[in-house]
């Protein structure tokens, strides 16, 4: 039941019973967003192809290149698209039947970067946190809040028209998160920022889930923002569910460690001594030319092999590094 | 007296307490929609056309008044004019809003990404399209109702009104419908012309074609190639004065025709009846095809 889980809810004299759902739903830890073959078809093109995935508290990117699906998932979890088969629960309740309610709970920055341009930055954080369900007289000092918050306190009273890009999404950020959602979609929140803009607007989602336990939703296709930012990845292709999980899980270093020697003539035979040592203490060694690729044992193991073997075949090396997998390998991988 | 201080920024904080309803997001939607119609807290320029508008259709009030108070009863009974024909008088300010109106309420949310924001929200299509509708009525109802209702305060104040407090009533009350029966059908009328573009400009000449060019036909129509003069109740600019004409119990310039019969009374409401769906279906339509995000 709604009233027992956390929304509020209107009782015979219209006031409403208050219980916090951001609490309620930590304390079950109920997935913040959930699928379980979630299917979206628009006539023959299937946006969503059977997803399942549960998306825990923190940041989350959802990543992909445009027409993955991620505005469609986003839609859908906010209960504006019933899908077309599958089930999908957002901080436990079910958009299509609670809609109204969660809503509330659920700030949204569109992609879209369009404002009205004559109206100024108070007015419109304050009224579209009076439309999410803040009291009016609570508004005005939440929409003033936000707005510092993100770094416009001293410009909240300057039309929207007359903000660089940059600050205009920082309003977008203030407005969803001036009426205290449990949960914020961001889709493609640095969109057009340049490199600092985008530093600082990363900075801010990260301040934003780490300060308040906001969790956050981050729909984007440039893969090392996420990378930056992001505690948890979802991952879609064409519709389809490629990676999910934990970005430590996913992304880091590898077991593999590449070692690139130098072929001197007063040295021959150097980087095939080299290649035999490591083989002979049972490492897998995977060349290319004069660069060494080395698996089979925990990376310290194999530095310490590597430094054995090159002492001993009197080497010269020119690099040596742990391999890393990148949000990249992960769709690289996939598209392979 | 002064207002007690209030200290607005106090560091942005997590929020226990009751949240508002859909009612006040509707609530806020629609005076949302007022103070950007009637430029209220925009630039200058803004505010002009309203300012214009609002006061040309209080004009006639205004002058009758004005000759009530300088002539006395002079001017007669005869000569004063029936409050549903004060409906008609500004008739051509109330289409000019009308072009200004809707087009503001609705196709400017749609151009500045504010519809996509709302769907959002716990605002759903109907409930925005609803708080945009309240919206329009409550501004179109400032040039519809608010002569009417001046002159009559000005009558009464005069001891020109109604005889004794329950006619005065009445009058009130007929007044208000009327009114609501105007607006309801020029805000549906307007809203739908304007749901068909994204172009302000376009929406404004599309409301102004649903109003007179319609009219213009129906004209045509009666007049020139002599079709029933029924037909008149599809006028979009007489059937509004009609309306108010029958709600007085009295028969408007499009309800007679020398020499006929009378229009019926349910047939002059049919007729606004039928713009009043189509139109209204025509927004909904457009609406529901819309995508939210």
């Amino acid at each position: 039941m709604l009233g027992e889980v956390g929304l509020p809810v209107r009782t015979r004299n219209r006031r409403p019973e208050q219980l916090p759902v951001r609490a309620v739903s930590r304390m079950r830890g109920v997935a913040v967003l959930s699928t379980s073959g979630l299917t979206m078809q628009f006539g023959t093109h299937r946006a969503l192809d059977a997803v399942s995935v549960d998306v825990p508290h923190g940041v989350t990117g959802l990543v992909g290149a445009n027409g993955a699906g991620k505005t469609t998932l986003m839609s859908i979890a906010l209960g504006l698209r019933p899908p077309t088969a599958g089930t999908v629960t957002v901080l436990g309740f079910d958009p299509g039947q609670h809609a109204r309610q969660l809503r509330t709970r659920i700030g949204y920055v569109s992609e879209r970067n369009v404002l009205p341009e004559d109206m100024p930055a108070s007015d419109f954080v304050k009224h579209l946190a009076e439309v999410r369900g803040m009291p009016r007289h609570e508004a005005k000092g939440r929409a003033s809040d936000a707005l510092w918050l993100v770094g416009l306190g001293e410009e909240r009273f300057r039309p929207l028209g007359t903000m660089s890009t940059g600050q205009r999404q920082r309003v977008k950020l203030a407005q969803a998160i001036a009426a205290d959602p449990s949960l914020v979609l961001l889709d493609e929140p640095t969109d057009g920022l340049d490199p600092v803009q985008r530093d600082e607007m990363l900075a801010l989602i990260r301040q934003i889930s780490e300060d308040f336990s906001i969790d956050v939703v981050l729909s984007s296709h440039l893969l090392e923002e996420v990378e930056r930012i992001c505690d948890n990845i979802v991952a879609l292709d064409a519709g389809r569910l490629v990676a999910h999980g934990r970005l430590d899980d996913l992304v880091g270093d590898t077991a593999i460690v590449t070692v690139e020697l130098v072929e001197i003539d007063d040295r021959p035979g150097a980087v095939d001594a080299v290649e035999q040592h490591l083989q002979r203490v049972g490492l897998e060694v995977a060349r290319d030319m004069t660069r060494l690729r080395v698996g089979g044992a925990e990376p310290h193991a194999s530095l310490d092999a590597i430094r054995d073997a090159v002492a001993s075949a009197d080497a010269r090396v020119r690099r040596i590094s742990t391999d890393r997998t990148t949000l990249e390998d992960l769709f690289t991988g996939v598209s392979l | 007296m002064t207002a007690p201080a209030e200290i607005f920024d106090r560091g942005y904080r997590r929020y226990e307490g009751d949240r508002a309803g859909v009612g006040q997001a509707m609530r806020s939607v629609a005076w949302h929609t007022i103070r950007s119609v009637l430029g209220i807290g925009r630039k200058g320029r803004h505010k002009v056309f309203p300012a214009i508008v609002a006061l040309v259709a209080f004009l006639p009030s205004i002058a009758f008044l004005a000759l009530t108070i300088l002539i006395g009863d002079m001017l007669g009974e005869a000569l004063r004019p029936p409050y549903w024909e004060l409906f008609g008088l500004p008739i051509v300010v109330v289409v000019l809003f009308a072009t200004l109106v809707a087009p503001e309420a609705l196709v400017r949310d749609r151009r500045d990404g504010m519809f996509q924001l709302y769907l959002s929200t716990p605002l759903t299509k109907p409930t925005y399209l609803i708080a945009k509708f309240a919206a329009v009525m409550a501004v179109m109802a400032i040039v519809v109702a608010g002569p009417v209702l001046l002159l009559l305060i000005g009558y009464t104040i005069q001891s020109l009104g109604p005889d004794g407090f329950g006619a005065w009533l009445g009058v009130v009350a007929r007044i208000l419908l009327s009114s609501v029966v105007i607006v309801g059908f020029l805000a549906a009328l307007s809203l739908g012309a304007s749901s068909l573009t994204d172009r302000r400009a376009i929406a404004s000449v599309g409301v102004l074609g649903a109003l007179v060019g319609v009219s213009i036909v129906v004209g045509i129509c009666v007049d020139a190639i002599g079709l029933r003069h029924e037909l008149r109740v599809l006028d979009p600019l007489g059937a509004p004065i009609e309306m108010a004409a029958r709600i007085f119990g009295e028969i408007g310039p499009a309800g007679e025709s020398p020499g006929r019969a009378t229009t019926p009374t349910w047939l002059v409401f049919a007729g606004a009846s039928a713009w009043t769906t189509m139109w209204m279906g025509v927004l909904v339509a457009r609406y529901r095809r819309l995508a939210a995000v």
